[in-house]
């Protein structure tokens, strides 16, 4: 027994000789928010990193601080590369830089016509980091981007990450993050697509109502991606049509003409889709069969329409499939002609279901893509008026 | 001198009276609460007679009438008895008429008679007889039953063990009319010489626990039992444990209910507390209220208690490590809000915990031992202190203070207070490795001590059973309890019958029609079942099918 004791004892007291190593409390942490990739001077890069000072960020109330000064503190540094950049970063920041609940990354366009590579690699190897932060591409300086104050929300970083997470009502941008980007950009038969966010203008400020002088961060289309560099920039419009290749279209309003009044409109509101890519191959080229049907529901009408009147309803669902038709086959034709990037993913279907045609074509699979047929077909149904079963109309 | 005193306990008494007075005399010596009564026993024949007890211990009423009997029919009680040394025959004599007053006993050894005196008897010494009659005459002044203070239930009865050891044995018997029942009695302390009972159901009991835990107590060898603690400690499995193998309650109804499932209660006099043997480690964080209150309720706040336990062994120490070294695993805003409380903190985490753990425990402590109204005030200035000041005054963060109350009131769930006591104990070592070494030392320190609870054993059980190893039909009262008319098992440890339950226990309606006529009462009973025979409604019958299934499969291997 008294051996058992010193064996306790010297487990216990070597407990006491690890200094507590490693250890780093969460107040002594430069927590970032978000992270902002720029073009440098003479070819560097450079970093800016937004960190909140908690006790501004968060009202405290028992302590005594806070309410004193700005929410966040940013912080910019160069360096030849990321690592380096970040690491300078330290030169500035008194707390150690912690990168594990970061929101979002920000690339400037021109930075990411250069590659973002080493942005790839660097977010990837890091454990630190997660793989479920946003990433997104602006025109703007990233920098600005990164440290401007939007209305609601304290941290700028979170604002954004609640824009992009509840987005998926406006279907203005693909919602991107580093695991779809790591994903695609590993992938042979993918090529990555980025959210893009810009600066606008568009805040009414509270001093004088009449100007919209507050910049706001909006979310503006996407960057198409060949490997790593950015090839083209698509407007938050021709997004509709790329997004049910790589998400889910939810709840996208959409907007036809009357049926007994082309002058007023109907807004639908997509409710649910079924989407299917059925890739063939025929004679040596590959094939693929598009076809979304979508249920959608009467948001608004501003003449008197019934679901019961199958005439209305029936010139309604063409317009509809028209207009999601054109949106698809834009897109379709962009990558096919323009891009020569597959953003679409075709490629991974393909390979999905010829594995061994796959290996064969996947060398020069942009160019196959090109003379590929892509036939698309849309069947929109109005499925449901919401509350309103009759018209609203006056008598 | 000891040795003198040894020889003259295990010396005889004499025919002469004067030397058994005086022998009494040396031993007990002059103590103001010994009392000595000279009576005459018998006028004519000149036969004197001295009475022994100790004041305070005996019933006065009891001597009283004795001795009234025996002075009244001294004449009867010597018709027989001839010569100087009448011995025997005399006490046998007044044995036979004095039993209708209380139990008598006679021996010649003066150990017997001291024995007496000291635990409330009367020592009655007749001139010319070596025989000295012990005359039961136990009073002594206890308390009263009252409700148990650690243990209190919402529903169920409010008696409690009081210090008196015969007191606590009846309240169980009341609640167990066995004839099987046994109480078997021991005394242990050479100088207390405390009684300890044993009480168990023959026949259900656990083949052997008597006899481990009769060998147990055997052993003990103490100067003095002042509470069934000495006797725990001096019995329990794992001495160096921070685990309690044995369990102690206040409530009769708790220990029948325990001898019911085949274990061994230990009734120590002068102690309130009652111990059961053997004990499983979930027990302790099961109370009487979910046995008594219905399945549904009973099983839901057994359930928080579980999760009491859990919170008040591991949320400490969670919040440790992951304030010092997994800041990541914390949701973003709430890592923020958590910072922002911990700014102005200048203790690290670690050391914030255990200063906030011990003045709880301090606060807890001071609350317990001060007089009640002083009590209060202890609390309220501490929850001044602790919880609004240290705040303000950033010595502590805000965040820390709610997690330290929540553990306090999770232990304070925990039914039992010495369970609660040793899971607050296990509290800090892992408090230490966690905020040492991280998650890494928190599953270290979890591992050893969930490796030890396992090797445990409480009298040959496992400590962690039912849950490992596993006993499918305790499952029924382990993390829930099950309907009464599901119960229908004995505990596995119970010997001897297997049910528990009749079968078909699960009350219902009786179907419609029949009751209407069985109120008016215009047909006889035997109609209304045969009708129920011919209709049996399928959903009882299914019922009847499942229950007939389950004997199949909860039967005890026969051994």
């Amino acid at each position: 027994m008294k051996h058992k004791g010193i064996v306790f004892l010297l487990f216990t007291l070597s407990l006491l000789l690890t200094g507590c190593a490693g250890k780093r409390e969460l107040n002594e942490l430069a927590i970032v928010m978000a992270v902002g990739i720029d073009k440098g001077e003479e070819g560097n890069v450079r970093v800016t990193a937004q960190i909140p000072r908690p006790s501004d960020a968060r009202g405290q109330t028992g302590a005594p601080s806070g309410q004193t000064g700005d929410a966040i503190w940013s912080v910019s540094a160069e360096g030849k590369t990321l690592f380096e950049a970040i690491r300078n970063l330290g030169r500035f920041s008194p707390r150690r830089i912690f990168w594990a609940h970061n929101f979002i990354i920000v690339i400037n366009e021109e930075f990411a016509k250069t590659g973002i590579q080493d942005v790839i690699d660097f977010f990837t190897r890091n454990p630190e980091l997660r793989m479920n932060t946003w990433v997104a591409v602006t025109p703007d300086k990233a920098v600005e981007v990164v440290t401007t104050i939007t209305g609601l929300e304290v941290i700028p970083g979170e604002a954004v990450d609640k824009l992009l997470r509840y987005s998926a009502i406006t279907s203005q941008a693909p919602r991107t993050t580093m695991r779809n980007l790591y994903s695609s950009y590993l992938s042979e038969g993918s090529d990555p697509v980025l959210t893009r966010v810009r600066l606008v203008e568009k805040g009414v400020s509270n001093e004088d109502p009449g100007k919209m002088n507050v910049k706001q961060v909006e979310l503006a289309g996407a960057g198409v991606f060949k490997k790593d560099k950015l090839i083209g920039i698509l407007e938050g419009d021709e997004v509709r049509g790329l997004i049910p290749f790589i998400e889910r279209l939810e709840s996208v309003i959409l907007s036809v003409s009357c049926p007994n009044d082309k002058s007023e409109n109907v807004s639908l509101e997509l409710r649910h889709q079924n989407f299917k890519i059925i890739p063939g191959y025929e004679d040596g080229k590959p094939t693929f069969h598009v076809k979304l049907v979508t249920y959608s529901s009467i948001a608004e009408a501003d003449c008197p329409i019934s679901l019961k009147d199958k005439k209305q309803v029936d010139e309604m669902e063409k317009e509809l499939e028209e207009l999601l038709y054109n949106d698809i086959k834009k897109i379709v034709d962009k990558v096919k002609k323009d891009y020569h990037a597959d953003i679409l993913r075709l490629g991974e279907e393909f390979n999905n279901k010829y594995p061994s045609e796959w290996k064969q074509l996947k060398a020069d699979w942009k160019e196959r893509l090109q003379d590929a047929k892509i036939d698309i077909v849309v069947d929109a149904k109005i499925k449901n008026s919401v509350l309103l079963y009759n018209p609203t109309k006056s008598n | 001198m000891p040795d003198e005193l040894e020889l003259k306990l295990t010396s005889t008494f004499t025919f002469d009276i004067e030397s058994n007075i005086s022998l009494i005399r040396e031993i007990l010596g002059h103590s103001v609460d010994l009392v000595q009564r000279d009576f005459i026993f018998h006028q004519e024949k000149q036969i004197r007679g001295v009475l022994f007890y100790t004041d305070g211990l005996i019933d006065k009423e009891e001597i009283n009438k004795a001795l009234k009997t025996l002075i009244n029919c001294s004449d009867e009680i010597l018709s027989s008895c001839i010569g100087d040394r009448m011995g025997d025959e005399l006490t046998k004599n007044i044995k036979t008429y004095l039993l209708n007053n209380v139990s008598v006993n006679q021996s010649n050894k003066v150990q017997d008679a001291i024995d007496g005196i000291l635990s409330g008897d009367t020592a009655i010494i007749i001139d010319r007889t070596e025989q000295v009659i012990i005359l039961s005459s136990r009073g002594a002044d206890a308390r009263s039953i009252e409700e148990p203070q650690t243990e209190q239930v919402v529903r169920g009865p409010r008696d409690g063990f009081t210090e008196n050891i015969r007191t606590n044995t009846a309240l169980v018997r009341r609640r167990i009319r066995d004839p099987q029942f046994r109480v078997e009695s021991m005394k242990i302390g050479k100088k207390s010489k405390t009684d300890v009972n044993i009480a168990y159901l023959k026949g259900t009991v656990k083949e052997g626990l008597v006899e481990e835990v009769k060998k147990r107590l055997a052993r003990i060898e103490i100067d003095a039992v002042i509470d069934s603690g000495y006797i725990e400690e001096l019995i329990e499995d794992a001495p160096f444990s921070p685990f309690t193998t044995v369990q102690s309650t206040e409530r009769p109804d708790k220990v029948a209910s325990y001898i019911f499932e085949g274990r061994v209660a230990i009734f120590v006099d002068n102690s309130p507390f009652v111990l059961t043997a053997p004990a499983y480690f979930w027990q302790f964080l099961q109370a009487s209220d979910d046995y008594y209150s219905r399945y549904m309720s009973g099983t839901f706040f057994r359930l928080m208690r579980y999760i009491a336990f859990i919170i008040s062994l591991t949320l400490p120490s969670l919040y440790v490590l992951l304030i010092s070294f997994h800041q990541e695993m914390i949701p973003t805003p709430l890592a923020l809000t958590i910072a922002s409380g911990r700014e102005v903190i200048p203790f690290p985490v670690l050391l914030e915990a255990l200063i906030m753990e011990i003045s709880f425990e301090l606060m807890r402590e001071a609350g317990l031992r001060m007089p009640k109204p002083v009590g209060q005030a202890v609390s309220i200035v501490g929850s001044l202190v602790i919880g609004q000041a240290a705040v303000q005054a950033g010595v502590v963060s805000p965040f820390m203070v709610i997690i330290v109350a929540l553990t306090g009131i999770a232990s304070f769930a925990i039914p039992n207070y010495g369970a609660s006591f040793s899971i607050r104990l296990i509290r800090f070592p892992l408090l230490i490795a966690s905020g040492t070494l991280g998650l890494l030392g928190f599953a270290s320190m979890f591992t050893i001590i969930a490796i030890h609870a396992l090797s445990l054993r409480s009298f040959g059980e496992s400590y962690l059973a039912p849950a490992t190893p596993f006993k499918p039909s305790d499952q029924k009262d382990f993390l829930i309890r099950m309907p009464w008319w599901r119960m229908d098992t004995n505990a596995q440890l119970a010997e001897g019958e297997q049910y528990r339950l009749g079968e078909h226990q699960v009350p219902s309606p009786p179907p419609k029609g029949v009751d209407k006529e069985g109120d008016k009462g215009q047909k006889p009973p035997e109609k209304k079942k045969s009708d129920n025979e011919n209709n049996p409604p399928s959903s009882k019958q299914s019922l009847v099918k499942i229950r007939r299934k389950k004997r199949k499969w909860g039967k005890k291997d026969e051994t």
